[in-house]
């Protein structure tokens, strides 16, 4: 639970229980003031001023001053910590040189008094605020022990009481919170990795709140006592298969779409997913800025799929590898994307290995088609088109389907830079469209989380990034 | 005896020593790279050279094992590429946890599988025998995974007798316990059954009547401890299946032991926490063996070892 090493979700929701960032998320994918209580931006979009919160206290007693965000900063970029997770702060000046252990300080990271932090970007980054409520740039204590990790010590809502490792995780409520604390005395998240164990677990009584795993969701729908503790909302998580466009065939637009029309997104939604998601038609999820809703998905259209594969010069069909992790939904995904494919003449051969298998393989270049899935850090079009889809992201940055458009670069870079939100997401949903007319993937659908609630739990709402739930105003009647 | 005993352990060196090889070289060419895991998914390729170099990944592999072996003689089994917490604290904490299940699943086990097995040679073709018999298949039949999920279903979510999972008091051990014994409790009344008759047909029983003990006197204290070397071994191969069953059983049953702690390493490609807990169940089972082989003499005199 060291904010500094946090690159997975479970860690991820820890971390935002105990610790605060400067900024932070609301369950509805809000970014609002976190311990900076407010920011001035400079009018070229570069300098920013943080106005810190006074008489925060970390749950040791310090004191938090400004000084904290520098020392905390230094510390997830300090090669010594050995976290390779910066890029959060990659934006600020001289942050990349002080993780490649150029240069003793931050260019562009300053704290002139106790209640104000300026940083200095390299260029102007208009979406930079959201990338300080991540978990990882949480702030902590000054010269924490090398234990954080085990004993964290944050500013936020919870304090930690106790771990017992793969069992559970333990936090009191902290009654000095600035922002008020939280209206239950304790939180527990227990740590249990067979879903129909935690499904059990609920059904006994002794879960309060259960993320309803895939394979309950339909006999929980189908079931009326059941149906009724069910919450949902949609997440700003996307299942798609990337589509290696260096790759033989795969290279030509015709073909990509081709796969986009063979795949019959609806049925598999509703046959392996529960139903539990919309179907997409570009990588921006509906509830997020930029996205476009008059935009059509991709039909199911096996005849003009044919169509199109004939016209790139393969009537006989093609042979794809089609890769999939044995984790989640993957497997029974790509079996349904394989008889889908088959139908138009795809020999998909699927190539199934442990998820870190199948994440090497295609940030390599290895693979054809990959089903996965992305999660996103913080809410914005922004993290689903960088990471997925720009040139200088192929790879172990996100764009497994080794995509590269210069038109579409240009676009980002100038939603990069915009200021104005609405104009930011005009070039958001042109970039998407570009894309999208470009096929490098095969658009599946955007997830919507399911969760499980007993009837004396209130006030809880799904989030939609995952660290954006932290259980503050959630109470309890028995 | 205490030569063997010094012989055997200097035996197990080369032993422990081929499995370090082994688990290094299989780590080295299996798939999946411990650097990508820690960044998580997005990840720039400086970062990933960077923490390629300091981890030493990009050291040739003999370097990187001399490396890796000269820490495991110093006593030193490195720390968690993903919590960077000394592996050895990790074991030191789940280890005994993982006894605990182990050891309840094994007295379970040779009691009730024992108790069966006896009384199934009393009568041989008796209902007992057959009811037995019936219940030793569905025993080696079930897998573990699902006899798990069935006695949670059962007994924590319909009859609310036991909690579903978790660690704790003797009520949290029970249904995990009885999920990885079940096998071995067919097995070893299946075992048990044959070397009694063998053993009950023997003259030396038919003395023992003869001389008028009382039945219960001639099965435990004559025919039982000569039937005990098949179950003994039994019991000592079926600690290297607790082990490794104890993985499957440890996730159902969120049991926070070793076995979980090396699933979790391995999806994650912590080298350092697999290569450490391999190592040391390597141990754990030498020095079962060893045990097996020392109850071979206490109960069979005609055993001596020198």
């Amino acid at each position: 639970m060291d904010p500094a090493l946090s690159t997975d979700v479970p860690t991820g929701r820890a971390v935002a229980y105990i610790f605060d960032g400067l900024t932070r998320f609301t369950p509805d994918a809000k970014v609002v003031p976190g311990l900076a209580k407010s920011w001035d931006v400079s009018p070229d979009g570069i300098t920013y001023t943080f106005h810190l919160r006074s008489g925060v206290k970390f749950h040791d007693g310090s004191l938090f001053a400004a000084k904290n965000i520098v020392s905390t900063f230094q510390r997830v970029l300090d090669p010594k910590t050995k976290g390779g997770r910066g890029w959060p702060l990659y934006p600020i000046k001289g942050a990349e040189d002080f993780a490649a252990g150029k240069g003793q300080t931050i260019t562009g990271l300053a704290a002139p008094n106790d209640t104000t932090v300026v940083i200095t970007l390299k260029e102007p980054f208009a979406i930079f605020p959201k990338l300080l409520a991540m978990p990882v740039t949480s702030i902590v204590p000054n010269n924490p022990s090398a234990d954080l990790g085990q004993k964290p010590i944050g500013t936020g809502p919870w304090k930690f009481v106790e771990w017992r490792h793969d069992d559970f995780l333990r936090f009191a409520k902290n009654p000095d919170y600035f922002d008020g604390p939280p209206k239950t005395d304790s939180l527990m998240a227990r740590i249990i990795p067979e879903m129909s164990t935690a499904t059990a677990e609920f059904e006994a009584g002794n879960v309060d709140i259960l993320s309803v795993p895939d394979e309950a969701g339909k006999s929980w729908e189908a079931d009326p006592e059941k149906k009724k503790l069910l919450t949902s909302a949609p997440a700003l998580r996307f299942w798609y298969v990337a589509i290696n466009v260096t790759r033989g065939p795969l290279s030509d637009v015709r073909v990509r779409q081709a796969l986009n029309y063979a795949v019959d997104v609806s049925t598999i939604l509703s046959a392996v997913m529960a139903g539990r998601g919309s179907v997409a038609a570009g990588v921006v999820p509906p509830t997020l800025g930029g996205a476009d809703p008059s935009r059509k998905g991709y039909s199911h259209d096996v005849a003009k799929a044919k169509q199109l594969l004939a016209a790139a010069g393969h009537p006989n069909g093609i042979d794809v590898e089609l890769w999939a992790a044995t984790t989640d939904q993957s497997p029974r995904l790509s079996q349904a994307i394989q008889a889908n494919l088959a139908e138009a003449g795809i020999r998909a051969k699927i190539v199934q290995r442990d998820a870190s298998s199948v994440r090497e393989a295609a940030r390599k270049g290895a693979s054809d088609l990959y089903v996965k899935e992305w999660w996103a850090d913080y809410p914005d079009a922004e993290n689903f088109l960088f990471p997925l889809l720009y040139s200088k992201n192929k790879g172990p940055g996100g764009n497994v389907s080794f995509y590269s458009n210069p038109k579409f670069d240009a676009l980002i870079d100038q939603a990069h830079r915009e200021q104005d939100e609405s104009k930011r997401n005009a070039l958001y949903t042109q970039a998407d469209q570009l894309e999208f007319n470009d096929a490098p993937i095969v658009y599946l659908f955007f997830y919507k989380d399911v969760y499980a609630v007993q009837p004396w739990i209130h006030g809880f709402t799904v989030p939609a990034v995952f660290s954006g739930q932290r259980w503050t105003d959630v109470t309890i009647s028995k | 005896m205490f030569a063997f005993i010094v012989r055997r352990l200097l035996l197990a060196i080369p032993t422990l020593f081929g499995v370090l090889v082994v688990v290094f070289l299989l780590l080295y060419v299996a798939p999946g790279d411990p650097v990508q895991e820690m960044v998580g998914e997005r990840a720039d390729p400086e970062t990933i050279a960077r923490l390629r170099k300091e981890l030493h990944l990009d050291e040739p592999l003999l370097k990187q094992f001399t490396l890796y072996t000269g820490g495991v003689l110093r006593g030193d089994f490195g720390n968690s590429y993903i919590t960077q917490r000394p592996i050895i604290r990790d074991i030191r904490e789940r280890f005994p946890k993982t006894l605990l299940l182990a050891g309840s699943a094994m007295l379970l086990a040779s009691v009730l599988g024992i108790t069966i097995g006896v009384l199934s040679s009393r009568h041989p073709g008796g209902w007992f025998d057959r009811l037995g018999l019936g219940v030793a298949y569905l025993g080696i039949s079930f897998p573990v995974y699902w006899v798990g999920l069935i006695l949670i279903l059962v007994f924590a979510v319909m009859l609310r007798w036991l909690p579903p999972s978790g660690y704790g008091g003797i009520k949290y051990l029970i249904l995990p316990a009885f999920a990885l014994g079940s096998r071995s409790i067919a097995f070893l009344a299946r075992i048990t059954r044959s070397a009694m008759l063998d053993v009950l047909g023997g003259d030396f029983v038919r003395t023992a009547r003869a001389k008028g003990l009382r039945e219960r006197a001639v099965v435990i204290r004559h025919a039982l401890r000569n039937a005990l070397i098949p179950i003994i071994t039994v019991l000592g191969l079926d600690f290297g299946y607790y082990l490794t069953g104890s993985i499957l059983t440890e996730t159902i049953f969120s049991w926070p032991g070793l076995g979980r702690y090396v699933v979790n390493a391995i999806t994650r490609r912590d080298l350092p926490a697999i290569q450490g807990s391999v190592l040391f169940l390597s141990v754990i089972f030498v020095l079962v063996n060893l045990l097996t082989d020392l109850a071979y003499a206490k109960a069979d005199p005609r055993v001596a070892y020198s």
